[in-house]
C-alpha cells in the first residue's frame, strides 16, 4: 500500500501521457472494484494506479448516428437506469440488474468488467451479441477491436498497456425478445456459475428472424454461438426446438472446456437455462 | 511531486477534511486509521459483506473498494454523521425500535445503504429495499426486523429520512 | 391461565443497540489505544508436518518489528482447549493442520508485521497427512495426536433395536453427509489489550466466554487469578467459533513479555483459516415403523471430523447421539457416535453442536416412513413426537414443558393451505414447488455435565441496582433479558439496573454463551440472585410495615402491601429507605446467585441418563420452487413454530427464530467450507435478503417449571430444523432426495435429471 502511488489526470491526453512515460509500471483504475481486491490478496503489484473514472471522454451512454456508444467510465448503475439502453440494448440494460450488489454497481465499470477479462464478466456476453468494438486510445491514436478479442484467455488482458479503453460501440437493436439470465449460488451478491445473453425478433408468421446469442462464464472467455443462432434463424419456434439447440450448445461448450467435474453440472445447466431464458419465444 | 502520498480534499459529515495519504490506502483505512471514525467496519476488506459502507456523493459505496485518493472532492457520509445533537437519526430511532440490531456489527453499513436509497427514492417498496440492501450481509437477524425498520422509517419519512 | 407479569414478555430495545447505531468504538477493533503494536501470527504451511526449526533473524531485522514469539516463549502451558486440551497456542515439535500457529509477530506497523510473516523461515519435515475421518480411523492411519485419532465415542443402547426392526412394516437406511460450515459472524476476531498500572494484563476480546478465556490465559502465562483481566468488547456475532481462544492469548503473550498496548485483528481471510468450523458429518441411520408408522427402532452410526483439535468435539458427537433420535419415542436405540482427528480446520462448537447434521437425517428419514407407508408427513409426526410422560433414548422420562405436538399443531394450517392449493401439481413447464416440514428437539445446555452459572446482585446505601453477569452478549441480547429477570423479581424497570457484563474484574463465571443455556441457566442464577436480595429487603420491610411476608410484593422500587386499594403512602416502603436500615445493620446487600441444572450423566456403556434438564422444541415448514433446469431453489415461505417456554423478550425471540432461520438456508442450499479453496468471503456464500423468504415465526410456550418464569432457550433450536424442511419440500417438489448438504446448484440439478423433471414438461392447467 505504501508504495503505490495514484494519479488522477484530468484530460485523457495527460492520461495518455502518463501511461507512456510510465508504461509496465502503471495499472489504470477506474471503480475498482477489481483492483483493490488483487491489491489486497497480493496479486497486483504496481508502482502507480491511474485513475480514469473521471475521464469526460469515457463517460456518457448515446446514440451516435448508427451507433450505440457506452463509455468505459460506464458505471453499472448508469447501465441500470439507462433508457437509451433499455431501448437499444436491453440485454446489456438487464446484465447491470444482478450485478454483484448496489453498492458495486455504483462505481464499478462497464471498461473495468471488460478489461479484467473475468470469463465471469456479467456485460460481456450482452456486449457480445451487439457486436460490440472497443474504442482504444494511445498516443498513436484511436483504434476498435472485437471485444472478443479483449481477452487472450482467463484475466489475461490482450490490450498494450499503453492503450485506454475509452467507449465501447454497439450495433443497437430494437427487438421484441432480448434477455439475459446467469446463475449465481445465491439470489444476490453472486458471480455468474453461468450467464446468457440473447436478442430475436420473430416475423409475421411466427418464425425466428433474427436470433444473436452468447455464453457467459463457460468458456476461458466469452462467446456467440453461431451454430444455435443458424440453428434457429428462419424457425417456428417450440420447446422441442429449443430443447434440441440447447443441447448443441452444451455439446459445444464441452468440446472447447473438456470434460472435467465442473462440466458435469454446466452441460446439463447450459441446456436448461437457455430453455429457460428463450422460453418466451415458444 | 511524488505521488506515492496523495492530498485529499473533501467533506467529511458536513465538515471540510484535508490530508495527506498513502496512494493505494483504501476510503476505510483512511476513515478508521488516520481519521479515526470507526462506525464503518472491516468485514471481508473485498466488497463481500457491506459492513464498511459509506456515503460518497450521495451513493452508497464499499469504502473497503475505494481508493482513499478518489474521495477527494467528494461529499462523504459515515455513520456517525446521521445522528444529530437532539439524537438519532430517525432511522436510527426506528431499528431501535423495531431491533433491526442485534450484534450490531452490520448496522452502520445497513443505515448508510438506506440512507442513500432513501435520498434516490423516499418511498423505496420491499423489492427496491432488498435490491438496496442485498450488499449488506447480516448473520444475525435473518433480515425480517431489519426490513420491519427500514419499511417503518419510510412510512414515516416525509422527506428527513434522507437528510 | 398465564400469570402477568411487569416486564417480563416484554420487547425493551435492546442494551448496547444505541451506541451501534451511531458506530460508537465499541468493538475490539475500535478500541483507541496508545500506540499498539500489531500482533499477526504464521500459520502452518502443511497439513501435518514436523517442525524442525524456525529462524526469525531475517524478520527481526526488518524496521519495525518488536519481537517475535514462538512456542519457547510460553512461560505456562501452552495447551488449549475447553473440553480436552490438545491444542497448543503455538506449535512445538508439529502441526496437524494449516490452521496451526507456528509464530508470532509483534511489530510497530501492519505493514512491518506482514513483511515479518514473510521472512520467517520455518523447516518443516513433511509427515503424511490424513483428511478423511474414515480413512483416520484405520489402523496404519498417520497418527495425528499421541492418543491416536479417535478422541471420543458416545454410545447409547435401549433394548433391541436389531429384533425390532424384524417386527418392522418399514425399514430404512440411508447415509447423510454435511459439509464443513463457516461460522462467518459478520465480525472477524479482535482483540487488544495493555498493562494496567498495577501491573495486570488487561484484554478485550471479542468472546464468547470471557470467563473461559481468563482460565486459559492465566494458564497459558503462569499467572494469579488477579494479573489476567478480560473483559468482553461488543461482540459481533460468534455462532460458537468465539468460545475458542482465538486472539487472547497472542495478546496475553505479548503483553506479558512486551508490556505494551497491542492489538490483534483478523483479517477475514485469516479468520476463515484459524478459528473452528462446524463438523462435517457422515452418519447411516436405520429406523424401523410399524404399519401405523409408529416408529420402533434406530440404529445410527455416527462419525463427526472435528479436524486437527476437539475443541467442542466431544460436545458435538455426544449431543449428535443423543439428538439422533428426533422429537420422537422410540423404543429401540442403537447408537454410537465417534469423534475422529483429522488434519483439516479444527471443528468446534457452532450452533447446535451437531444438531442440525443429525436433524437433516432423523426428518429425512422419518418423511421416507411416511412415503413408504402411505402417510402425510404430518401425520406421521404427531402420531411419534415426544409428550409429557415420553421416554427419550438416554431412558429420560419427560415431565414437563414438551412443546412438540404444539409445535407441529401451530404449523398445521399453513401446511393443510398449502396442501390445499395445490402446491406439487406441475403447472409449469420447468418449475416445480413443493412442501417440507423439518421437526427438532434440543437440550438446553451442555450434555450430561455440569453446566452453573452464577451472577451477583449489589444495593447501594442508596437503593440503586447493578445486576454482575459474566454472561456474554454476543448480539443476541442476553444482557437485556438478565436485566428484565432481575426486574421482574425486584420489582423495578430494567433500565434502573445498572448492568456489569462480562468483565472477569467484577464478575463471576457465567459459564458459555452457547448451548441455549443463557437465558435458563444464567437466567436462573440471576433470579436466585435477586431473590436473595429481595429476602433481605422483605425481611426489613416487615418490620416497617408490620404486615405479614405473604401480604408484601416488590412494585416500582417500593415493598407494597398488596391488599391496600387506596394505596396510602404508610402501606408502602421504598428502596433507599429499606437498604441504609439494611445497610447499618451490617446485613449484606450484596448477593450472589447460582444455578446448575438437574442432569445425570450418560452411562459410558449404554448411554443411560438425564443429559438435559429440559429441551426445547420446534417444526419449520417450507415452501419454495425448483427450477428444474438449472437446479435453482427459491424459498417462498417458512414458518417457523418454537417451544421457548416463555418467551421473556419476544422480540429477542423473533430475531433469533429469523437469524436461525436465514443461517438454516445457507446449512440447506449454498454453504460449503473447503479447506484451502475457501479462503476469502468471495468463496464463501451466506444468504443476503434476497435469499430469505418471508418467515412467519410462532411463539410457543409450554412454561418450563424450572425455567426462570418458565424460559428454555432458543438459540440454537432457531437453526435446527430449516434445513430439514428444505430438503424435505425439495423431495417433495422433485420425487427425489438429497442426502448431501449443501443441496446445491448441483445437487438439485443431478436430483432433477434422475427424477426425470430435466426438460420442458407437460403442463396441468387449473
Ligand atoms: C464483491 C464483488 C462482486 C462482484 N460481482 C460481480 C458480478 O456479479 N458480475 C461481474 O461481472 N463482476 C462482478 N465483480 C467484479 C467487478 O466488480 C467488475 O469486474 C467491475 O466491472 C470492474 O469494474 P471497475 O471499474 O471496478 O474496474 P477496476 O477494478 O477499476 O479495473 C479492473 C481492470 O480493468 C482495467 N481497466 C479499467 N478501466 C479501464 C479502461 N478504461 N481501459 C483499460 N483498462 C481498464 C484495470 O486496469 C483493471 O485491470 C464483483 C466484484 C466484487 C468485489
Ligand atoms: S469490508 Fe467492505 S464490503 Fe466487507
Ligand atoms: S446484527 Fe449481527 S450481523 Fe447483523
Amino acid at each position: 500500500m505504501m508504495n503505490t502511488g495514484y494519479v488522477r489526470p484530468r484530460t485523457l491526453e495527460d492520461a495518455l501521457a502518463f501511461l507512456a512515460e510510465n508504461s509496465g509500471k502503471t495499472r489504470i483504475v477506474a471503480g475498482g472494484t477489481d483492483v483493490m481486491v488483487d491489491l489486497r490478496a497480493g496479486t497486483l503489484k504496481t508502482d502507480y494506479l491511474l485513475d480514469v473514472s473521471r475521464l469526460q471522454a469515457l463517460r456518457g451512454i448515446e446514440i451516435i448516428g448508427n451507433d450505440l456508444s457506452v463509455g468505459a467510465a460506464a458505471t453499472l448503475s448508469e447501465i441500470y437506469n439507462s433508457a437509451i439502453l433499455e431501448a437499444h440494448a436491453p440485454a446489456l440494460q438487464k446484465s447491470a440488474v444482478n450485478f454483484a450488489s448496489k453498492q458495486i454497481r455504483n462505481v464499478a465499470t462497464i471498461g473495468g468488467n471488460v478489461a479484467h477479462c473475468s470469463p465471469c464478466g456479467d456485460t460481456l456476453p450482452a456486449l457480445a451479441i451487439h457486436e460490440a468494438r472497443a474504442v482504444l486510445s494511445s498516443p498513436a491514436g484511436e483504434r476498435q477491436v472485437p471485444i472478443e478479442a479483449i481477452a487472450s484467455g482467463p484475466y489475461m488482458c490482450a490490450l498494450p498497456q499503453n492503450e485506454i479503453i475509452t467507449r465501447f460501440i454497439l450495433k443497437p437493436a430494437t427487438v421484441a425478445f432480448a434477455d439475459f439470465q446467469k446463475i449465481g449460488r445465491r439470489k444476490e451478491l453472486a458471480v455468474a456459475r453461468m450467464s446468457m445473453a440473447y436478442m430475436a425478433d420473430k416475423d409475421a408468421e411466427g418464425r425466428i428472424c433474427f436470433f444473436r446469442f452468447a455464453l457467459g462464464a463457460c468458456t476461458p472467455t466469452p462467446q456467440r454461438n453461431h451454430r444455435i443462432e443458424a440453428m434457429l434463424t428462419g424457425q417456428i419456434p417450440d420447446a422441442a426446438r429449443i430443447w434440441e439447440a440447447g443441447r448443441v450448445l452444451a455439446e459445444d461448450t464441452i468440446a472447447v472446456t473438456g470434460r472435467r467435474a465442473s462440466a458435469v453440472y454446466k452441460e446439463s445447466a447450459i441446456q436448461g437455462l437457455f430453455m429457460r431464458m428463450v422460453y418466451p419465444l415458444v | 511531486m511524488d505521488p506515492k502520498t496523495v492530498h485529499i480534499e473533501f467533506t467529511l459529515n458536513g465538515s471540510p477534511r484535508s490530508l495527506e495519504i498513502p496512494g493505494a490506502a483504501s476510503a476505510l483505512w483512511v476513515i478508521r486509521n488516520l481519521i479515526g471514525l470507526k462506525g464503518a467496519k472491516e468485514g471481508c476488506g473485498i466488497g463481500e459483506c457491506g459492513a464498511c459502507t459509506i456515503e460518497v456523493d450521495g451513493k452508497a459505496v464499499n469504502s473497503c473498494l475505494m481508493l482513499a485518493a478518489q474521495l477527494d472532492g467528494a461529499d462523504v457520509l459515515t455513520v456517525e454523521g446521521l445522528a444529530s445533537e437532539d439524537g438519532l437519526h430517525p432511522l436510527q430511532s426506528s431499528f431501535l425500535e423495531h431491533h433491526g440490531v442485534q450484534c450490531g456489527f452490520c448496522t452502520p453499513g445497513l443505515l448508510m445503504s438506506t440512507h442513500a436509497l432513501l435520498k434516490e427514492n423516499p418511498h423505496p417498496d420491499h423489492a427496491q429495499v432488498s435490491k438496496a440492501i442485498a450488499g449488506n450481509l447480516c448473520r444475525c437477524t435473518g433480515y425480517r426486523q431489519i426490513f420491519a425498520s427500514i419499511e417503518d422509517a419510510v412510512k414515516h419519512n416525509s422527506g428527513e429520512a434522507a437528510q | 391461565m398465564k400469570p402477568e407479569y411487569n416486564v417480563i414478555g416484554k420487547s425493551l430495545p435492546r442494551t448496547g443497540s444505541v451506541d451501534r447505531l451511531r458506530g460508537a468504538p465499541v468493538f475490539a477493533a475500535d478500541i483507541q489505544l496508545e500506540n499498539p503494536l500489531i500482533l499477526k501470527a504464521l500459520r502452518s504451511a502443511h497439513d501435518h508436518a514436523e517442525v524442525v526449526a524456525i529462524d526469525v533473524s531475517k524478520a527481526l531485522a526488518i524496521e519495525g518489528v518488536v519481537r517475535i514469539f514462538t512456542a519457547a516463549d510460553i512461560p505456562g502451558k501452552n495447551l488449549l482447549g475447553i473440553i480436552n486440551k490438545d491444542q497448543p497456542l503455538l506449535a512445538t515439535d508439529k502441526v496437524r493442520s494449516r490452521s496451526d500457529a507456528v509464530a508470532l509477530v509483534a511489530a510497530e506497523t501492519e505493514s512491518a508485521a506482514h513483511e515479518a510473516l514473510a521472512a520467517i523461515s520455518v523447516t518443516y519435515n513433511p509427515l503424511p497427512s490424513v483428511t478423511d475421518p474414515f480413512e483416520a480411523l484405520k489402523t496404519d492411519a498417520p497418527k495425528i495426536h499421541p492418543k491416536g485419532n479417535l478422541l471420543f465415542s458416545r454410545k447409547i443402547r435401549q433394548g433391541d433395536a436389531e429384533a425390532a426392526f424384524a417386527g418392522c412394516a418399514s425399514v430404512i437406511e440411508k447415509t447423510y453427509r454435511t459439509s464443513m460450515i463457516e461460522h462467518n459472524y459478520l465480525e472477524p476476531d479482535a482483540g487488544a489489550g495493555f498493562v494496567d498500572t498495577d501491573g495486570t494484563l488487561v484484554i478485550y476480546a471479542s468472546t464468547q466466554n470471557p470467563h473461559y478465556d481468563h482460565k486459559e490465559v492465566v494458564t497459558l502465562l503462569g499467572l494469579g487469578d488477579n494479573q489476567v483481566r478480560i473483559i468482553q468488547a461488543a461482540t459481533g456475532g460468534g455462532f460458537g467459533s468465539k468460545l475458542d481462544l482465538n486472539v487472547q492469548g497472542f495478546i496475553g503473550l505479548a503483553l506479558f513479555h512486551l508490556k505494551r498496548p497491542v492489538r490483534h485483528v483478523y483479517t477475514r481471510e485469516e479468520a476463515y483459516l484459524a478459528t473452528a468450523k462446524r463438523h462435517p458429518l457422515t452418519l447411516t441411520v436405520k429406523t424401523g415403523a410399524d404399519a401405523d408408522g409408529r416408529l420402533k427402532a434406530i440404529k445410527a452410526h455416527i462419525v463427526c471430523d472435528t479436524g486437527a483439535y476437539g475443541s467442542y468435539g466431544i460436545a458435538v458427537a455426544s449431543r449428535s447421539a443423543v439428538h439422533v433420535t428426533g422429537p420422537y419415542e422410540i423404543e429401540h436405540v442403537d447408537i454410537e457416535s465417534y469423534c475422529v482427528y483429522t488434519n483439516k480446520p479444527f471443528c468446534g462448537a457452532m450452533r447446535g453442536f451437531g444438531a442440525p447434521q443429525v436433524a437433516f437425517a432423523h426428518e429425512s428419514q422419518i418423511d421416507l416412513h411416511a412415503r413408504d407407508l402411505g402417510m402425510d408427513p404430518l401425520d406421521i409426526r404427531l402420531k411419534n413426537c415426544l409428550r409429557v410422560g415420553s421416554k427419550t433414548g438416554t431412558g429420560q422420562v419427560l415431565t414437563a414443558s414438551v412443546g412438540i405436538g404444539e409445535c407441529l399443531e401451530a404449523v398445521k394450517p399453513y401446511y393443510r393451505e398449502a396442501l390445499e392449493s395445490g402446491v406439487s401439481a406441475p403447472t409449469h413447464p420447468f418449475r416445480r414447488r413443493g412442501i417440507g416440514l423439518g421437526a427438532m428437539w434440543y437440550g438446553i445446555g451442555n450434555t450430561g455435565v455440569q453446566n452453573p452459572s452464577t451472577a451477583g446482585i449489589e444495593m447501594d446505601p442508596e437503593g440503586h441496582i447493578t445486576l454482575f453477569t459474566g454472561c456474554a452478549d454476543i448480539g443476541q441480547g442476553s444482557t437485556t433479558v438478565l436485566a428484565q429477570i432481575a426486574a421482574e423479581t425486584l420489582g423495578v424497570q430494567p433500565a434502573e439496573i445498572r448492568m456489569v457484563v462480562g468483565d472477569t474484574k467484577y464478575t463471576t463465571n457465567a459459564g458459555a454463551t452457547s448451548a441455549s443455556r443463557q437465558t435458563y441457566i444464567s437466567g436462573n442464577a440471576v433470579k436466585d440472585a435477586c431473590q436473595k436480595l429481595g429476602d433481605v429487603l422483605m425481611t426489613e420491610a416487615i418490620n416497617r410495615l408490620h404486615s405479614p411476608k405473604d401480604s408484601l410484593v416488590f412494585q416500582d422500587g417500593h415493598v407494597v402491601i398488596k391488599a391496600g386499594p387506596e394505596n396510602r403512602p404508610e402501606d408502602r416502603i421504598d428502596f433507599p429507605c429499606l437498604a441504609k436500615r439494611i445497610h447499618a445493620k451490617g446485613v449484606p446487600l450484596f448477593w450472589q446467585g447460582y444455578f446448575d441444572p438437574e442432569t445425570i450423566p450418560l452411562d459410558p456403556e449404554t448411554g443411560a441418563g438425564s443429559p438435559y434438564a429440559t429441551y426445547a422444541f420446534a417444526c419449520h415448514l417450507a415452501l419454495l420452487e425448483v427450477d428444474t433446469l438449472t437446479g435453482q431453489v427459491t424459498l417462498e415461505k417458512l414458518v417457523a413454530a418454537h417451544d421457548v417456554g416463555q418467551a421473556i423478550h419476544p422480540e429477542n425471540v423473533i430475531g433469533q427464530i429469523c437469524g436461525g432461520a436465514a443461517m438454516g438456508i445457507g446449512f440447506a442450499l449454498m454453504e460449503e467450507f473447503e479447506p484451502q479453496k475457501t479462503v476469502s468471503m468471495k468463496d464463501y456464500h451466506i444468504p443476503t435478503c434476497a435469499d430469505v423468504p418471508t418467515v412467519i415465526p410462532i411463539i410457543v410456550e409450554s412454561a418450563e417449571p424450572s425455567g426462570p418464569y418458565g424460559a428454555k432457550g432458543v438459540g440454537e433450536p432457531a437453526l435446527i430444523p430449516t434445513a430439514p424442511a428444505i430438503i424435505n419440500a425439495i423431495a417433495r417438489a422433485l420425487g427425489e432426495r438429497i442426502y448431501h448438504l449443501p443441496a446445491n446448484l448441483e445437487r438439485v440439478l443431478a436430483a432433477s435429471i434422475s427424477s426425470g423433471h430435466f426438460g420442458p414438461q407437460e403442463v396441468t392447467h387449473g
